[in-house]
Order: C-alpha cells, then sequence, then structure tokens
C-alpha cells in the first residue's frame, strides 16, 4: 500500500474539546423553553390482567398538564422483526417495569406526584420467570394472539417461541457416528445492561404544521423516525429525529426508548416534553442482553479435528420479540465458532417471558454462544490430552475456506491473533503457580451491512463539510470516516466539519450498529470524493485552460505539474459558488451481498458475517484459595482488523470492550426473582470500575478486508465477546474448576472449590 | 413551596438563584444556569457523572442541596480552561484518547483535579483508587488513567 497522510495515524478525534469543556451538548442535557417534563409509571406485576387503571387523580395534581394511558393512544402493535409491542399495556401485563402510563407536568416532583396517585388493579397471574417455563409442556402463552401478529415471513415462530433459527449442514448424526469421542455441555448466562452512563433521553415538539421533532439519543435515528411514524399515526416526513450528542450505547440506544412518550405528551400538551430514564428503569425496563442457556453437543476425532457439532441456545427475549428473533440468527453462526466443522446442527431460539424485552448488547448473542463454544473446546483439549492452543490452531479455519453457511471466508487473521496472543500471554508456562492460570478465547464476528449515505461539501474557504446521517456515539466512528475523506481529498482533518443525524436534513444511514459506521461512513465518504474529484478536474480544466487528463487533485488543490498551473479547492469552490451552486456530492455505499448456500439456513435473518474479523484473548489470572476471588495479571487481545483507520481508539475500543466483557465474566447480572429485578440500581448492579479493570494490552492484526475501506473490518463489537470465555478458561486452568455460568463470581467459585474437597 | 433567594459564586462568577430549599445544586447548575458540563444520571451519588469541586473538594453534585453552597466555591468543568487555554488534564485526556462517549469526561477530569492537588505525584494505583467513584463504560478507564499520570507529570504551577 502507498503511504497515507490521514488515515493509519493515532490522531485526536474532532468532538474532543467540547467533551472535555462541557460544551458538547448529549440529548440528557436537550432543553427547550417552557419544556415539561415527563414520567413513566410502569408495572410493579410482572403478569397479570389489567382489571383498572385509574388516573383521573393524577390529573388533578398541581403542575400537571397531561395523564396518557392505553385509552389515549391509538391502538397498533409495532416491533422490528414481529409486532407484538404495544405503547401502554392495554389489558393484559407482560412484565414488572412495563409502560402503564405516562405524565406530563411543570416540574419533576408534580410529574412524580401524579405518577403516585394512577390507581392501577391488576390481578396477578403466574409469571413466566425463564425460558424452562416457558418452553415447559402446557406452559400458559406470553401473547395468546401472536399467530395473528404480523411478522417477518421468514421466521419460524410458534406459541412462546418468536424465532427458532437453524443452519444444517451436512449429517450431524452421521459425524458424531464417526467420532471416537462426543462431548456435552450445558452452560447458562444472566443479563447484563449495557451501562451507557446517559440515560435513555428524549425531547419531543410539535410544530403547527403538524411535523413532531424529537431530539433523541438514539443510535438509530432513521428506524426511531419510522416507529413513532407508526405509533403516532403519521408520516414519517411529520417525524424528524435528531441525535444532539450520545453518551453510550452499546446496542442499548437502538430501538424506540422514550422517545414516543415525549412525543404522545407533546402532542397532547401543545408543549416541549422531556423524558429520561432513571437508573431503576434502566435496570428493570431497557433492552439489556438475553439470558441464555445453551447445549453444544461435539463430536471429535481422538487426534482432535472437531467433526460435528449439534448446538441449541435458547434467548430469554422478554416479553416481546424486538431484537431476539435476528440475535438468535446471530447465535447460530457463533455456535459454529470460527471453526471447520463437516457435520453441523445449530438452533437459536428466541423465546417469550414475563421479563422485560432484552435487546442488542454489543456484539448480540457472541459472549453467550462464545462462552459455552471456547469453555467446551478447552474441556475437550483437556479430555484429549491437548494443549487448548493446538487444538483450536488444528480447527481454526484458514484464507479461501467456508464458513458454517458457505461463504467464502477472506482475510483471515485467526492464527495469527490465536499465536501473538498466545506469546505475549507467555502461553508455555500456563500454571505458573498454584492457583494461577492462563486461558485463551477465540471467535469471530461481523461488519453489518446496510446502506450509508453522505454529502460531502467543499466551502469557499476549502475546508469540507461532511454531512452523514450516523450518530456519533463514542467510538470516534467518525473521526474514522473523516480520515478517509480527509485522505482521499488531500486536505486535513482540522479542516473537516461533521453534521450528523437529522432524518430532515442528513442523508440515510443504517445506523450506529454492528461495528458498521467507519466501514460504512467511510466507504461512502471515498464514493463522495471520487464524484467531487470528477467536478474539480472538470471546472479546474475549464479555469486553468488546460486538458482534464493533465490534472490531479493533490495537497488541497488541482494541479497540472506539468503546465505548472494550480488552483486550490478554496478558489473552485467559491468559483462554482458563483456560477454552478457549489461544489457537492453524494456518496453512497452498501456493503455487496455476500454469498452464501441458503439451502444451509431456516429461519434466519443473518445467513453470513460480512467483512469478519477475527480474535484471540488470553488472560493471566489468579484464584484465592479461600474466598474465590479472581485477580488479572495481564490481558492480551489480538484483534484482526484489517487495517487500523486510527490505532488510539481501535485500542480505546479493545480496552472498553473488554472491561464491559469482564464485567459479564465476574460481576454483572440483572438479577431476578419470580420475575422482579432485585438490584435496580448502580450500587448493586456491579459494573467494573478503575480498580477493577486491569490494563489491557492489545496487539492489532491487519489481514485487509476486501471491502471495507483501506482494508478496515469493523471493531467495535469483537472486544466485548471472548472475555468470559477467556476467564472460565483461566479460572479453570487455575484450580482445576470449572464454572458453566456466567458471572463467575467469588462465591460461586469458593463453592464450586469447597464442593471438590469434598 | 417557599423559594430561597441565593447567591452561588460558580467559576469565579456570582449568580443570583430563587430556588427551592429540596433542590440539588446539579439541578440549579443545569437547568436554571445552563451549566449542563456537569452530567446527570443516577443521582443517587453512584456513577459520578456530576462530581465537580465544592471549596476544591469532589463531590457528586446530585446529592448536594443549592442551600449547602451559600458562601461556598463551586468549580464546573466549564471553569476549568482559562479562556482558549485548556487545563492541563483536559489537555491530558485529549492527548491520551482517554475521550470516547465523553459523558463521563467531565466528572473524571474534577475528581482528578482535586485528587492531583491532594497528591501531586500519584502512583498509576493510587489514580485508580481516587477515580473508583467514576464509571465509565467506554474506555476501560486505561487511557484515563493515562491521562491522569500524563497531566501529573506536567509542571506543577499548571495545576
Amino acid at each position: 500500500m502507498t503511504a497515507t497522510r490521514i488515515v493509519g495515524r493515532s490522531l485526536p478525534r474532532m468532538d474532543a474539546p467540547g467533551k472535555v469543556t462541557g460544551t458538547a451538548i448529549y440529548a440528557a442535557d436537550f432543553a427547550l423553553p417552557g419544556m415539561l417534563h415527563g414520567r413513566v409509571l410502569r408495572s410493579r406485576d410482572p403478569h397479570g390482567r389489567l382489571v383498572q387503571i385509574d388516573a383521573s387523580r393524577a390529573a388533578r395534581v398541581r403542575g400537571v398538564r397531561a395523564v396518557l394511558t392505553a385509552a389515549d393512544v391509538a391502538d397498533v402493535r409495532y416491533g422490528g422483526s414481529v409486532k407484538d409491542e404495544e405503547v401502554f399495556a392495554r389489558d393484559r401485563v407482560r412484565f414488572a417495569g412495563q409502560p402503564l402510563a405516562a405524565v406530563a407536568a411543570t416540574s419533576p416532583e408534580a410529574a412524580a406526584e401524579a405518577l403516585a396517585a394512577i390507581e392501577v388493579a391488576v390481578e396477578p397471574l403466574p409469571p413466566i420467570v425463564d425460558v424452562t417455563d416457558a418452553l415447559a409442556a402446557g406452559a400458559p402463552l406470553v401473547h395468546e394472539g401472536w399467530a395473528s401478529y404480523a411478522a417477518l415471513p421468514i421466521l419460524h415462530r410458534d406459541g412462546n417461541v418468536c424465532n427458532r433459527a437453524r443452519i444444517v449442514v451436512g449429517d450431524v448424526e452421521r459425524g458424531f457416528e464417526e467420532a471416537d469421542r462426543i462431548f456435552e455441555h450445558r452452560f447458562v448466562t444472566r443479563s447484563v445492561h449495557q451501562g451507557y452512563t446517559e440515560p435513555r433521553a428524549a425531547v419531543a415538539q410539535w410544530d403547527s404544521a403538524g411535523q413532531v421533532t424529537v431530539w433523541s439519543n438514539t443510535q438509530l435515528p432513521f428506524e426511531i423516525q419510522s416507529t413513532l411514524s407508526e405509533i403516532l399515526q403519521v408520516p414519517v416526513s411529520k417525524v424528524r429525529v435528531v441525535v444532539p450528542g450520545v453518551g453510550g450505547g452499546f446496542g442499548g440506544k437502538l430501538r424506540v426508548g422514550v422517545e414516543h412518550f415525549a412525543a404522545l405528551l407533546a402532542r397532547k400538551t401543545g408543549r416541549a416534553v422531556k423524558v429520561m430514564t432513571t437508573s431503576e428503569e434502566e435496570l428493570t425496563a431497557a433492552y439489556a442482553r438475553q439470558p441464555a442457556i445453551v447445549e453444544l453437543k461435539t463430536g471429535v476425532t481422538t487426534d482432535g479435528r472437531l467433526l460435528a457439532r449439534e448446538g441449541r441456545l435458547w434467548f430469554d427475549t422478554g416479553a416481546f420479540a424486538g431484537s431476539g428473533p435476528g440475535v438468535a440468527s446471530v447465535a447460530t453462526l457463533m455456535l459454529a465458532g470460527p471453526y471447520r466443522i463437516p457435520h453441523l446442527l445449530l438452533e437459536g431460539y428466541a423465546v417469550y417471558t414475563n421479563k422485560t424485552n432484552f435487546g442488542s448488547f454489543r456484539a448480540p448473542s457472541g459472549p453467550q454462544a462464545n462462552f459455552a463454544v471456547e469453555s467446551q473446546m478447552d474441556i475437550i483439549a483437556d479430555a484429549l490430552h491437548l494443549d487448548p492452543l493446538d487444538f483450536r490452531l488444528r480447527n481454526i479455519v484458514r484464507e479461501g475456506e467456508e464458513g458454517p453457511t458457505g461463504q467464502v471466508l477472506t482475510a483471515v487473521g485467526l492464527e495469527e491473533c490465536l499465536r501473538k496472543v498466545a506469546d505475549a500471554i507467555g502461553w508455555k508456562d500456563r500454571r505458573p503457580a498454584p492457583g494461577r492460570g492462563k486461558g485463551i478465547a477465540c471467535g469471530w464476528w461481523t461488519t453489518t451491512g446496510g446502506s450509508s449515505g453522505v454529502y460531502v461539501k467543499i466551502n469557499p474557504d476549502g475546508t469540507v463539510a461532511l454531512n452523514t446521517g450516523a450518530a456519533e456515539i463514542g467510538t470516534a466512528a467518525l473521526t474514522g470516516a473523516a480520515q478517509v475523506l480527509a485522505e482521499d481529498l488531500g486536505v486535513e482533518l482540522a479542516d473537516i466539519n461533521v453534521v450528523s443525524a437529522d432524518t430532515l436534513s442528513t442523508p440515510f444511514d443504517f445506523g450506529a450498529q454492528g461495528s458498521r459506521t467507519a466501514f460504512a461512513v467511510g466507504n461512502a465518504c471515498r464514493a463522495a470524493v471520487a464524484d467531487l474529484k470528477r467536478q474539480v478536474i472538470a471546472l479546474g480544466a475549464r479555469q486553468l485552460g488546460v486538458d482534464e487528463s493533465a490534472l490531479e487533485l493533490r495537497d488541497g488543490a488541482v494541479v497540472a505539474p506539468a503546465e505548472g498551473k494550480r488552483a486550490t479547492l478554496a478558489e473552485l469552490a467559491r468559483i462554482s459558488q458563483a456560477s454552478g451552486g457549489g461544489l457537492i456530492a453524494h456518496g453512497t455505499f452498501v456493503a455487496p451481498p455476500t454469498p452464501y448456500d441458503a439451502k444451509r439456513v431456516e429461519g434466519h435473518v443473518y445467513p453470513v458475517f460480512h467483512s469478519p474479523s477475527f480474535h484471540a484473548h488470553a488472560v493471566d489470572l489468579s484464584v484465592d484459595a479461600d474466598t474465590g476471588e479472581v485477580t488479572i495479571h495481564r490481558y492480551v487481545v489480538a484483534q484482526d482488523v484489517g487495517f487500523a483507520m486510527n490505532p488510539t481508539y481501535i485500542e480505546g475500543q479493545i480496552e472498553g470492550g473488554v472491561a464491559q466483557g469482564l464485567g459479564q465474566a465476574l460481576s454483572e447480572e440483572i438479577v431476578y426473582d419470580a420475575g422482579r429485578v432485585l438490584n435496580a440500581n448502580l450500587t448493586d448492579y456491579k459494573m467494573p470500575t478503575a480498580v477493577d479493570v486491569p490494563r489491557i494490552e492489545s496487539i492489532l492484526v491487519q489481514h485487509p478486508s476486501l471491502v471495507g475501506p483501506f482494508g478496515a473490518k469493523g471493531v467495535g463489537e469483537p472486544p466485548n465477546i471472548e472475555p468470559p470465555a477467556a476467564v472460565a478458561n483461566a479460572v479453570a486452568s487455575a484450580t482445576g474448576v470449572r464454572i458453566t455460568s456466567l458471572p463467575i463470581t467469588a462465591e460461586k467459585v469458593a463453592l464450586a472449590l469447597r464442593e471438590r474437597e469434598r | 413551596m417557599g423559594k430561597l433567594a441565593l447567591s452561588l459564586t460558580i467559576n469565579g462568577e456570582s449568580h443570583d438563584v430563587l430556588v427551592e430549599p429540596h433542590r440539588t445544586l446539579l439541578d440549579v447548575l443545569r437547568t436554571d444556569l445552563g451549566l449542563t458540563g456537569t452530567k446527570e444520571n443516577c443521582l443517587d451519588a453512584e456513577c459520578g457523572v456530576c462530581t465537580l469541586l465544592l471549596d476544591g473538594m469532589a463531590v457528586n453534585a446530585c446529592i448536594v442541596l443549592a442551600v449547602q453552597c451559600r458562601d461556598r466555591t463551586v468549580v464546573t468543568i466549564e471553569g476549568l480552561a482559562v479562556g482558549a487555554e485548556l487545563h492541563p488534564l483536559q489537555r491530558a485526556f485529549i492527548d491520551a484518547g482517554a475521550v470516547q462517549c465523553g459523558y463521563c469526561i467531565p466528572g473524571m477530569i474534577l475528581a482528578a483535579r482535586a485528587y492531583l492537588d491532594e497528591n501531586p505525584t500519584p502512583s498509576e494505583a493510587e489514580v485508580r483508587e481516587a477515580l473508583a467513584g467514576n464509571l465509565c463504560r467506554c474506555t476501560g478507564y486505561q487511557k484515563i488513567v493515562d491521562a491522569v499520570m500524563r497531566a501529573a507529570g506536567a509542571p506543577a504551577a499548571a495545576r
């Protein structure tokens, strides 16, 4: 590759000064004059018949301007793949935390008083507390009318199962017959919350033309726009969604959260209304990660070749389908792992229960499936007396081989990741001291497709405006895209200003999800520059009186080297403004389809991993023999990022993703008892603090993607996938005790150690 | 509920406000004075995003009443830079790549500022301990700790 000026460099992110001085405005900071405070009344019961809801007393509370219940809103069901959701419970309550009513008042105190004054009568029904309950013979249906709901036709739905996705390759029974050894294990994971520090927040205001503007910290402004159009029963063009700034998302801010309440209350009152979640609402009624049960049956030869796998993963999707059917699909690809296995039968289920609608959390399905797959890899290696690293190297996918659904894998950097991470952690000495051990885990992940558009405009001073529909949620992805733009256009990063995420004025973008933003927006920028080049060269040729073929774009100018002539972008922009409406280009990108074998999949909404990334993690830790407490000494990640667009912020993704993953591995769990959350606050929900997270070492491996800008692959989600498995494997290495459920708390480890002593 | 007239000194400027006695410093800063650099999240002193300096001490503004701040000095993130000149901690947070979503950053910077005033040459472990009341979900804390160590290496006069 030729030398680059801007991409590949650790330049400071463009929005950093505003963020360190407190001037950056987030949705939670957004305010309008005379704005009312909206609050939501939520069910205390996990399951029941809603007999009556009386808001008359609440409406009379001083300062209250509106109270809304199901009776006041259109009777529509909405949702992505299954339209099973409603704004407020109408006759049945399906989870503790489900919205029953919303109020708007002149002060937060008045809103709180009004909530307390709403009288709710629920006739409780026994809750369906987990997947086992929901799938039991004769289990009551969470949605009796499930069959009548509009849904993607591709889904396989049946009662409490809102999708069963399946991959079938070869003949799994024959594979087991050929196998020398068969291993069967069951793994359990719990729900964890994204833990963004900015609550979900929205401000809504209607204008006299009947258009509502919603300022929200959503990751997907265009999806929120279409969902609000359904809920509010107005054309999509009457809904404008603007994202002022986002204080972290991690997948938790994809789906409509508070925007609809703000919009409905604003319509009712004729005033601007702000709704922001509390920590309790976040931990009881948000889109946390699905709890999962995973069963794996894997057949191998004695010399350590994987022959067959039957795997099933059941997700508790909660009271609504939400992201569940899609996440269950992705899970099947993760159950295969980054391995060559000739015979596969893999199923992912999304199952209704009486809990919150679990959603998409950074690499949805990744950690749950990987914890099972990579734990079992170590169990098998131990049983076969193989080194876990060698066992993996014997089975990993390699360049040009097939993924589970038949996609041809390219730019496969997995072996390099595994070898580098093993070298870095000192793998040869896996058990350096009593109670101390090392663990390894590897995986693969997608760079989500979807389309992106940008407008790129050259200003009369030669600076450049990048107008994108994507929101910057903190990853610096838009800095990465701007680096691509600056590189191609021959300007400096400081010359670029970004305008983003306004459904009225910015071009469409599929959104900040699936590790796709820098990848897709970066490619759209490249397309825009190609167009701008044509424009400035045509204009420059006319202006300089030279042939177009004599001109090239370089260092912010079009140059005819032979003639010694030159026109700057600033000059050309001014000329164009006077004569041709200015220099602007619409660049677009959509990931090309990845061919696969459609006969291998059923009920599958995500059959391939586009531009897949590969990664390996290794950890060195000690376990206290008395308390069971885990102390991490070193944690090393080797991730194939394709091309390191901005190494500093890629390291930042790795460090943050691992920290979040260590939370799931060791301490985090939304604890449920009979359908109610027991720890709905940030003291009892234990996210890692600065003293809990070790220094994380990043190794950036670069096997360039054929599609990504300069070869980049998605980098944001992967670091969150492997930590639970790596930790479980290291704990097993340190103690000989295998923990098959998350989180691996000190208590759980200590009890397992006692159990073994008996 | 009756309102109280208060004079608050924030970032060296005096502000006269009329507030109910139950209202927090955080609420008054954000709602009445438009100083939204101090962030809002848990409202229960669990997350630390609202950390600011009260008489030089790092406190969570969500559990301090505005009336408690009479005749005291409040410094928020908006008051840290001198004109266009960023405070060394702000500079270090940018240079170390410590900023991602940024929502925890004002609180982090002010918690660090208060700690460095107390201990200008801390160890990394001490910095981690000092920041343990401030949650960050983006960075894994590493580059934040690096930024504070970097700022601690700056000339003492600059702090």
